[in-house]
């Protein structure tokens, strides 16, 4: 064990003190905050700041569709009335005038509505862009806006009664946890699961790279032969595992001290509220250490097997998809495990050992999973880590030692017998 | 008691056999050579005695129990294959492997930096060993191997790509080591380092063991039948009755006489026809001798 524990000591030490330690440790965060601010406010800001022309054959209709637009304060448009050559009636020669302005960019689009006597009223929206549905929404909703209390002023109600009949009301969303509701914040629950499921993909990715480069590199500079006429080969996989291991946890508490910094002052105060606000429980944080170790245990002993077979760091880098896998696998079912957290595909795959750690993380962000799925997910990892530990330290002990190319697939077969 | 002792032992990777029914033992304070051309055995017989691998038969006794892993403490090792950590600085480096073999780190600090010193390296003792030269990093790895002061120092092909000051050096330490009663088995190709340096040999071909013991006694086992002569003058005394094979050098002739060649009829043939500055007979050199006994049958 005290070798265990100096091999562990040297990959750690040497690891971080180097400069990538450094510069992931303050460049990962910083990315990931400017990726989330940045898609935070390109949600916040999309379908603003148009240039918007009405065309009605109805202009009360018309008028009341433009102050309904200006009235949505966060669309900051300019709405434009289009002056129809006949007042009253739309002619194909204004249409063909709007689209001439839309191709000379002078506006962005225009909202053309043709109210005919029958009153099947039938709107378009033409605009430069095709998939901006964000205003088309808002166009949408302010026609229906506008129409419903043209409306309801012609079926006699006063203008001072339409504001309160038409009064929105906000759904606002609560969790029932274990009998008793609690207030949550759909969005920003799902952005803190999200951020930690990204932030443990990317340290168990990383890091369970890094012992198969680190593998690559001993074998490289020959070392395993003189390391190994004093420790256990199985003493140098466990020691890497733990000193790589450790460096992994040693960075997310780094990010986790200057996370809790930054929330506990004011500009964390500032910054961190609304949709943005941190919902991390405790036992999220407990949670994220265990599949953290768990899910770098699986990924490093895999990649340390592999890296045992492999010659340079450029073979191990064609092998990195294998580790992504998991993380497209989980990532695509991002929709089904927000909205539908129990359903039997997202308890599976929350199951399933190399996507457990992200897909358990997102189902967080919506439910916390029952107890028994966490605890039978952890098992299955274990026996996963097992399986392929067993696998991997019989490619090491041989691998190691096997020098000048890379392994096929019958030497590997043997190899495996050999230990 | 043997420091080192091979029983019958046999192992083989797929089809091909590396080391076949191989016994030889190494005695306390011995300088011990292993030997045989390339691909012969000597690393996998080494990676056996050290628990790299395993035989698949046959017995290995270290410090006179049965091969365990605790033993190694006592083993310093230099694999032909030599490595260092590149990022790290040299005397992190020979703490580390200090400590692994069970030195404590103030213990391996000092010791480290004696050797240093002794190798005069003290001056890169704090750079990393990748600003190193390779000269440089050659006599790291020699204190590696030997910084807790082991009592067996086993090391493969300790010569093979050591420029001629280290060579020297290593040679010297060695000698020192041996003085200080270890003792140091080392496998080499070149048998003229053998001859020199060592006091017994095994020499393998194949991986089976063709020739033991002490190198004294095994060359006296062979009959002086070597000669060498300079001379300068008419060489055609080189086609002597007593001569089996001649190779002249310019003036410097290496003769093996035949099964019954007189060496004094010969020394009176070249007298009469040359001007003689050296005459000796010789015995053979190992090199000879393994040629002999495997009958020229040499891969490397």
């Amino acid at each position: 064990m005290r070798n265990v524990l100096l091999i562990a000591k040297r990959e750690y030490m040497e690891q971080v003190k180097g400069r990538t330690f450094l510069i992931t440790t303050i460049l990962l965060p910083a990315v990931f905050a400017g990726v989330f601010y940045l898609s935070f406010l390109s949600g916040k800001h999309s379908g603003t700041g148009k240039h918007i022309a009405i065309a009605c054959s109805d202009p009360d209709l018309g008028a009341a569709i433009r102050t309904q637009i200006l009235s949505d304060a966060d669309a900051k448009a300019t709405v434009d009335l289009f002056p129809a050559e006949m007042p009253g009636m739309l002619m194909d020669s204004d249409h063909a005038k709007l689209v001439q302005e839309v191709d000379d960019k002078s506006i962005d689009g225009f909202l053309w509505v043709d109210v005919p006597a029958n009153g099947q009223i039938e709107a378009t929206y033409d605009a430069q862009t095709a998939g901006d549905f964000v205003t088309a929404e808002r166009l949408q909703s302010a026609l229906n806006h506008a129409l419903l209390r043209q409306r309801l002023a012609r079926s006699g109600v006063a203008a001072s009664a339409m504001d309160a009949l038409l009064k929105t009301v906000k759904v606002n969303t609560r969790q029932v946890k274990n009998g008793t509701e609690v207030t949550s914040n759909a969005v920003s629950s799902f952005y803190s699961a999200y951020i930690m499921a990204l932030l443990l993909t990317m340290t168990t990715m990383i890091y369970g790279l890094n012992v198969g480069r680190s593998v690559i590199q001993e074998k490289t500079s020959r070392i395993f032969e003189v390391m190994l006429s004093t420790v256990k080969a199985s003493d140098m996989l466990t020691g890497k595992l733990i000193g790589i291991g450790a460096v992994g946890m040693t960075q997310i508490l780094i990010w986790v001290g200057a996370g809790a910094a930054f929330a506990g002052s004011a500009l964390g105060a500032e910054y961190l509220s609304g949709n943005l606000q941190i919902h991390i429980s405790i036992f999220q944080v407990v949670l994220f250490a265990v599949y953290f170790l768990l899910g770098y245990t699986l990924n490093s002993a895999l990649f340390a097997g592999l890296g045992a077979t492999l010659e340079t760091e450029q073979e191990l880098q064609q092998y990195s998809p294998l580790a992504a896998l998991p993380v497209w696998l989980s990532f695509s079912m991002i929709l089904l495990i927000s909205t539908n957290p129990n359903s039997k595909w997202v308890v599976a795959a929350s199951l399933f050992p190399p996507c457990t750690p992200i897909v358990m993380f997102l189902r967080m962000g919506s439910q916390m999973p029952p107890l028994w799925q966490i605890g039978a997910s952890i098992a299955l990892m274990l026996v996963a880590i097992w399986a392929v530990l067993w696998f991997s330290t019989r490619l090491y002990r041989v691998g190691i030692l096997m020098y000048g190319k890379r392994a096929t697939l019958p030497e590997l077969m043997r190899w495996l017998r050999y230990s | 008691m043997p420091v080192v002792e091979l029983a019958a032992v046999t192992k083989a990777y797929q089809d091909k056999v590396a080391v076949n029914q191989l016994s030889f033992s190494i005695e306390p304070g011995q300088m011990f050579g292993l030997l045989g051309p390339n691909g012969s055995g000597k690393t996998s017989s080494i990676r056996m005695m050290i628990g790299i691998t395993a035989p698949d038969s046959g017995a290995i006794t270290l410090f006179d129990k049965p091969f365990q892993r605790t033993s190694l403490t006592r083993v310093g090792y230099l694999p032909e294959e030599r490595g260092l950590y590149k990022k790290m600085k040299v005397l992190d480096q020979l703490i580390f492997m200090g400590t692994l073999r069970g030195l404590s780190t103030e213990e391996a600090q000092k010791r480290a930096i004696a050797w240093a010193k002794k190798l005069d390296i003290a001056q890169s003792i704090l750079k990393k060993t990748e600003e190193l030269s390779k000269g440089m990093q050659q006599k790291i790895q020699f204190i590696s191997a030997l910084i807790h002061e082991p009592e067996l120092i086993i090391m493969d092909e300790p010569f093979s790509g050591l420029d001629p000051v280290n060579a020297t050096l290593l040679q010297d330490t060695l000698l020192e080591m041996k003085d200080q009663g270890r003792t140091i088995l080392f496998s080499t190709h070149r048998m003229d380092q053998v001859e020199k340096l060592c006091d017994s040999i095994a020499l393998i071909h194949q991986g089976n063991l063709v020739l033991s013991g002490r190198v004294r006694e095994i060359k006296s086992r062979y009959k002086r039948d070597r000669v060498h002569i300079e001379f300068t003058g008419d060489e055609s005394f080189l086609g002597s009755a007593e001569i089996a094979e001649a190779r002249n050098y310019s003036g410097h002739a290496e003769i093996r006489l035949k099964e019954d060649g007189d060496a004094q009829k010969l020394l009176a043939e070249a007298a009469a026809k040359a001007t003689i500055y050296r005459f000796e007979l010789v015995e053979p050199s190992l090199e000879e001798i393994f040629i002999q006994t495997v009958g020229g049958k040499v891969d490397a």
